[in-house]
């Protein structure tokens, strides 16, 4: 293949992979992503951003103001049932079981009292720490199809882009003779 | 260090795409998705370990079709026997992820796990060693012979067993120069699906094997037409893994970027050497790996105990991805002395062709 045909596909699939890679970080940075990642409720409970609280203790515990918030900002968390959408801002969901045992969370005089954000579980030789964080949410299916197109397209845009180089470049890749 | 929303931690991402580059360096050389090598790596970023998976699958899936373009263009992979295969490993797949669960509920998952891989692993090393060591023999004593040594030596009688059962329907491979039947790529396929869906892995360094010394596939033939496959089945995996919130998609964005450069030379690399060299790396990649897993399998054994196993276990993992890169670029150096005709260490022209 000559430079020059080289050169305009180098050009082309350097121009659709950053296309592709621009398109991906607004999706990130605008939220449109995440909201897409914690689509909604996969049980009924009280939707939370658990950052917010991730230090609470059962001496320091947190007070979360519930209500009904199209965002949750801060000490805030809004009731939600199986299937519902979740509010903006929202990265786990404190199950309603957990309020009923009272152990790391319960209902207070109208608000949320966090007591333990977080707590270690064993699991056959492993411990791992289990948060609220990911906690009862849901991702949206088409997201999943969406990751998956994407990053197969970045694949054979970034594969293209890379034999397009190394035309310009004179490199020679003839194939292989393996008999 | 950079902020994953979707993650929720704080992870190097320079380091996301040196292991992108790693990993995709090996990977585009001896034909595997390296599950084995960037999970628990994720892990140690800070992932957590269902994150770690499922970032891991979807860049496997997009780095795969870097490091195929590229083979395809280098005449490495053989459509119809990938596509043949593909069936078989689904199958297979689905199979093994039912296994996986059944022993989970068994309670004995871990153990079982990682004594399947740790036996699973020694079994290909020293058979693909023990192979390569004749085919290397059989090349050298070839050349004082003077008799012409093609790109592709292997001495193993399984292939020629395999391609005598005449079961129909008989699919001609013809990039390969196979004819046999498709039942043996459905169930070689099904074989090795199984494991990787009970292992948890791409799949590919038990693949390339198989293709090499079942189907009698050339190696470079092998790599190329396993990465073709890993598209198919990373994508299957990635998009499992992305329905479930598995996937922090700019976690993947920045190891693909890595993958781009480390694929390419990869695969590239695969021009300049013979097919035994890569069998080499693959049987090195896999005796590291199994080290790493004997590790890990003794930490779990002595009831999490002894922490120093762990650690040595992620050692062994990640020291392993910049061992195999460093015998990569020793052997694409040497191929460009000896094919100037400069000096080069004397196992070198058994390994290397020269144009």
């Amino acid at each position: 293949m000559s430079k020059t045909t080289g050169a305009i596909k180098f050009v082309f699939w350097f121009a659709v992979s950053i296309g592709l890679f621009y398109y991906s970080w607004w999706s990130y940075s605008s939220g449109q992503m995440v909201s897409w990642y914690y689509y909604e409720a996969k049980t009924d409970g009280y939707a939370v951003h658990s950052a917010y609280f991730k230090n609470a203790t059962k001496e320091n515990p947190a007070m979360l103001q519930i209500g009904k918030f199209d965002k949750i900002e801060g000490l805030q968390a809004v009731e939600v049932k199986k299937g519902d959408r979740l509010p903006k801002n929202t990265d786990g969901i404190i199950d309603k079981k957990v309020i009923k045992d009272e152990k790391r969370a319960k209902l207070e005089g109208g608000m949320l009292k966090v007591m333990v954000a977080s707590e270690v579980k064993d699991a056959r030789g492993f411990k791992y720490k289990d948060t609220f964080k990911h906690k009862g949410i849901l991702t949206n299916p088409w997201a999943g199809a969406w990751n998956v197109v994407m990053v197969l397209i970045i694949g054979l845009a970034l594969g293209l882009m890379a034999e397009g180089f190394t035309d310009i470049m004179g490199l020679k890749l003839d194939k292989i003779v393996h008999h | 260090m950079f902020e994953f929303i979707i993650a929720g931690v704080e992870s190097p991402w320079l380091l996301l795409v040196l292991t992108g580059a790693t990993v995709g360096m090996v990977g585009g050389f001896i034909g595997v998705g390296g599950g084995y090598m960037v999970t628990p790596a994720l892990i140690v970023f800070g992932f957590p370990g269902y994150m770690a998976s499922g970032i891991d699958m979807t860049h496997i899936a997009g780095k795969s079709v870097v490091a195929t373009v590229r083979h395809r263009q280098l005449g490495n992979i053989d459509w119809v026997l990938g596509l043949a295969m593909v069936g078989g490993t689904m199958l297979g797949v689905e199979q093994g992820v039912r296994l996986l669960t059944w022993t989970k509920n068994m309670g004995l998952s871990g153990i079982i796990l990682l004594t399947t891989s740790v036996v699973v692993m020694i079994g290909l090393f020293v058979y693909t060693q023990l192979e390569t060591q004749a085919a290397t023999r059989q090349t050298k004593k070839m050349e004082k012979e003077g008799i012409a040594v093609g790109r592709e030596v292997n001495t193993s009688k399984l292939p020629a067993f395999f391609q005598r059962i005449s079961l129909y329907p008989i699919v001609r491979c013809r990039t390969a120069r196979i004819v046999m039947s498709m039942w043996v790529i459905v169930v070689v396929g099904a074989i090795t699906g199984v494991l990787s869906g009970f292992l948890g892995v791409g799949g590919g360094f038990i693949r390339v094997p198989a293709l090499v010394y079942i189907v009698g596939a050339s190696t470079h033939i092998a790599v190329g037409t396993d990465l073709l496959e890993i598209v198919v089945s990373g994508g299957y995996g990635a998009l499992r893994h992305s329905m479930m919130g598995n996937v922090d998609f700019v976690a993947v964005l920045f190891m693909i970027v890595g993958a781009m450069f480390g694929a390419q030379f990869g695969s590239i690399a695969t021009s300049y050497v013979r097919g035994p060299a890569i069998r080499y790396i693959l049987s090195y990649s896999l005796i590291l790996a199994t080290v790493g897993a004997f590790l890990r399998l003794a930490y779990m054994l002595t009831g999490s105990k002894y922490a120093v196993l762990s650690f040595f276990a992620v050692v062994f993992t990640l020291g392993e991805m910049f061992f195999l890169c460093f015998f990569i670029m020793s052997l694409v150096f040497f191929a460009l002395r000896y094919q100037k005709g400069k000096s080069v260490p004397e196992w070198i022209p058994s390994l290397v062709v020269k144009h």
